[in-house]
């Protein structure tokens, strides 16, 4: 494992942050959701935010098992209108995209640690699947196919 | 338009600053392209973070984004966190220099006003502190003699400041 274990926990830390923040988003983004395809939003943002909270824990745990308490610096403040469908989900792409690339760049850090590497490599798998999934439904454009993946 | 209105319908948010300002330092290093983990780092937020507030930068054309989901100032954003970055600079000598406002309390407050004062008065106020500075009698005597002024109130608590409102009492209650 390269770098110093306190970096290491910093890193897990950022991390966790970005998905617990995620999960905060997602929270508020569904009561702004508006439009024809509102009920079929919210479902995806409902398991969106179920899955970042579920990795965060698993970064907790990561933390936890390295002998340090989690620490968590999230400055959030979110308000907004309303939202189409459309533009959640391009949201969430960002969202999701930058904890993809956030995980990739700190795979370097944890090569040779079996634990730490092999749930990084998982977090990256889940991500990309994550990334594609939403990606698929931005470019499927038009509402109907907009639905017609989002409920499949 | 009322102030209050005013400052809610500023254009440049405080955050955006904040993220043009960022983008203009980290890309310093760079040739002026900036990652987003770089600037999440700088602003100690997270990168999803960053990369939702570059949207709406982006929408503005304040900022262009290259490869590798890197980004960079237009000119219009690098025109507006230069002119952040100065009044940032000049709000911050008068606070401190004239003012003699202890410096974290300078840099505090001269962050939270640099995006909101206009460029006309920025402008007016860097001419003040380079009258101060220019080595004039006057302007030297002018700041040896405010800085001696210990702002004691008159018996009846009005002066041409105040108008009848003891401004001073109302302050020192307020710390």
């Amino acid at each position: 494992m390269s770098g110093n274990r306190s970096e290491v926990v910093e890193d897990l830390n950022r991390l966790m942050a970005e998905e617990a923040e995620a999960f905060l988003r997602y929270f508020q983004m569904r009561f702004r959701l508006r439009g024809k395809n509102r009920r079929t939003a919210e479902k995806f943002f409902e398991g969106a935010l179920k899955e970042t909270l579920e990795h965060a824990d698993a970064i907790a745990k990561q933390i936890r098992s390295l002998g340090h308490i989690p620490t968590l610096h999230i400055h959030l403040s979110l308000g907004g209108g309303p939202m189409r469908p459309e533009e959640a989900l391009a949201e969430a792409l960002d969202v999701e995209q930058q904890a993809l690339d956030a995980y990739k760049d700190f795979l370097p850090r944890v090569m040779g640690d079996p634990v730490l590497e092999d749930f990084i490599r998982k977090q990256i798998a889940v991500e990309t699947e994550h990334v594609q999934e939403i990606l698929d439904v931005v470019h499927a454009g038009p509402p109907l196919k907009l639905v017609a993946k989002l409920e499949s | 338009m009322e102030t209050w209105k005013e400052f809610e319908a500023n254009e440049l948010t405080h955050s955006a600053a904040h993220h043009l300002v960022a983008i203009y330092e980290v890309g310093l290093k760079y040739g002026g392209w900036a990652r987003v983990s770089d600037i999440a780092r700088h602003l100690d937020i997270t990168r999803g973070s960053v990369s939702i507030n570059l949207r709406a930068l982006k929408k503005r054309e304040w900022i262009e984004t290259g490869e590798h989901h890197m980004v960079r100032l237009c000119a219009k954003g690098l025109k507006a966190a230069q002119s952040v970055m100065a009044k940032r600079v000049v709000v911050k000598a008068f606070l401190s220099d004239v003012l003699g406002t202890p410096d974290p309390q300078a840099e505090i407050d001269s962050c939270k006003i640099e995006h909101l004062i206009a460029h006309s008065t920025g402008q007016r106020l860097a001419r003040f502190m380079r009258f101060l500075g220019s080595g004039d009698p006057v302007a030297t005597e002018f700041l040896e003699r405010f800085r001696g002024v210990r702002g004691e109130c008159p018996d009846n608590r009005t002066c041409d400041v105040c108008k009848g409102h003891c401004l001073v009492d109302e302050l020192e209650r307020a710390i």
